[in-house]
């Protein structure tokens, strides 16, 4: 009780206040003593603002990186088929990833993520939640047209970008069908691709002795002038200006449609 | 019904820093020790060390890196869907804590400007995508966060950024009461709230593995091999 009335006393006399500005010996102006001597609060530096609703999207895409080499299978449970085997690392030695489409809690509490891979024929398939990394969303989807040779990037399903491609010889026919884009190449020697070049996860169905597998990349060119046409192995090529332009407004993870 | 540390903290992050800090035995200790004794708390709140005199600006840039990592893992529990199959009030819940949080990384990294420290990569492992394992890790977050703030708040020199963590202080005591009510234990469960250092938080925090490394997406000087 004694205690108590001298701590009252204490805090009454602002004896508080003193100590704090002693301590850290700045020179903020100290709580001036309002009429009962009592000290008014200090008025703090920052107040956050009215809170607000998480915004809902409907164009949110979401990728994971693979942390640990894995089966994918047909369905959520350790005994089903495998469908495609899952690395960590691309043939361009960055790091591997998919594209998650759902997820579902097994009988026995495994939490398994539907992603779409990789792999030839394209597919998707279900891993073990705990092989994957951290969730990175993205707004945007690319899309090719292969009748019109014409590459649209929507953000939140507005058109920002669109340029004229090249795409595949009939022999050599640019896969159809939904992929994503899983790395960038920069800065490399030669002007074949150009000065920039994305990788995704879409396979050429007729180069598959191509090496590390014939993937499809997003590229430049050293030939403008065939641009647009039907004039590659499958690649998407673009002017070297396209493609630059693309790499400032096109994150990795971005879901790509070929049609 | 009484939680234990070793349910909500199934990955055994927090038990790693109380084996750190006070020995394996403290730790299996409190393995099996019922949250609603306080046992979380007591061992989160290890003896503050006699740390190194901390800038304001660091311990804004910290505070910065813990409110986003709090504001991602609510964003992320909404976004993929969790928040959203929860019960009306437990949804309500979710979604007040991660307006809240996002509020005070707006806030924070206003505050910072130029000096404020680069968003980290987060992986959540998984413990945003279910009910259970969301809200057990709410509990851990949010009593890690007040004893974070208690610690270092009185470290901040200037008086009106005291203030300020106060405010901030307050907030998420209550954000924490309400995590263990809606786990339904003890909201206080302790009559005093002992303070953590900024270098005991860090620990928790990289204990968790919650702030990873970003995957590299990006070769430079790696010529392509694609059909072209």
């Amino acid at each position: 009780m004694r205690l108590t009335v001298f701590a009252v006393a204490a805090l009454a006399a602002g004896v508080g206040g003193a100590a704090i500005g002693a301590r850290s010996g700045e020179s903020t102006p100290g709580p001036s003593p309002a009429a009962n001597g009592v000290p008014n609060p200090v008025a703090p530096a920052f107040t956050p603002g009215r809170p607000q609703p998480l915004p809902r999207s409907a164009y949110v895409s979401r990728w994971a990186p693979v942390r640990a080499a894995t089966a994918a299978r047909s369905a959520p449970d350790p005994r089903a088929r495998v469908v495609a085997r899952v690395a960590t690392t691309t043939p361009e030695d960055t790091t591997n990833i998919v594209l998650v489409l759902g997820r579902r809690v097994d009988s026995a509490g495994r939490l398994w993520v539907r992603a779409r891979l990789a792999a030839l024929p394209p597919r998707t398939g279900w891993l073990p939640r705990s092989t994957l990394g951290g969730y990175g969303t993205v707004e945007t989807r690319l899309i090719v047209d292969q009748r019109r040779l014409t590459a649209t990037l929507l953000r939140r399903g507005r058109p920002v970008f669109r340029a004229r491609v090249g795409v595949g010889q009939p022999q050599w026919p640019t896969p159809r069908g939904e992929f994503y884009v899983r790395n960038r190449l920069t800065r490399f020697a030669g002007a074949t691709y150009g000065p920039l070049a994305f990788g995704t996860s879409a396979r050429s169905a007729h180069l598959t002795d191509w090496p590390d597998g014939g993937f499809i990349g997003i590229h430049g060119t050293d030939q403008p002038q065939l641009i647009p046409g039907r004039v590659s192995h499958g690649c998407i090529r673009m002017r070297n200006a396209d493609i630059l332009a693309l790499a400032r407004l096109m994150p990795i993870g971005t879901p790509l449609t070929i049609i | 019904m009484s939680l234990t540390l070793g349910q909500v903290d199934r990955d055994e992050a927090l038990l790693e820093v109380v084996a750190e800090l006070h020995g394996d035995t403290r730790a299996d200790f409190l393995r099996t020790a019922a949250l609603g004794s306080g046992a979380l708390l007591a061992a989160l709140a290890a003896p503050a060390s006699a740390s190194a005199a901390v800038t304001d600006l660091q311990i804004l840039n910290f505070g910065l890196r813990f409110e986003r990592l709090q504001a991602s893992f609510y964003t992320e529990a909404d976004s993929v869907g969790t928040v959203g199959k929860m019960a009306p009030r437990k949804q309500r819940w979710a979604e007040v804590l991660g307006e809240h949080e996002r509020a005070h990384v707006r806030i924070i990294k206003k505050i910072l400007g130029s000096k404020a420290g680069k968003r980290p990569f987060f992986d959540f492992h998984g413990v945003t995508e279910t009910e259970d394992s969301f809200t057990r890790t709410t509990v851990a977050m949010e009593d890690l966060t007040v004893a974070l703030l208690a610690g270092v708040t009185p470290q901040v020199h200037d008086r009106r950024l005291t203030a300020a963590l106060f405010g901030l202080l307050t907030v998420e005591a209550r954000h924490a009461a309400w995590a263990r009510n809606i786990v339904k234990t003890t909201p206080a469960a302790r009559s005093f709230d002992e303070p953590r250092s900024l270098d005991n938080v860090k620990e928790a925090v990289a204990h968790t593995r919650f702030i990873v490394a970003r995957p590299r997406m990006t070769r430079r000087r790696r010529s392509p091999r694609f059909t072209g």
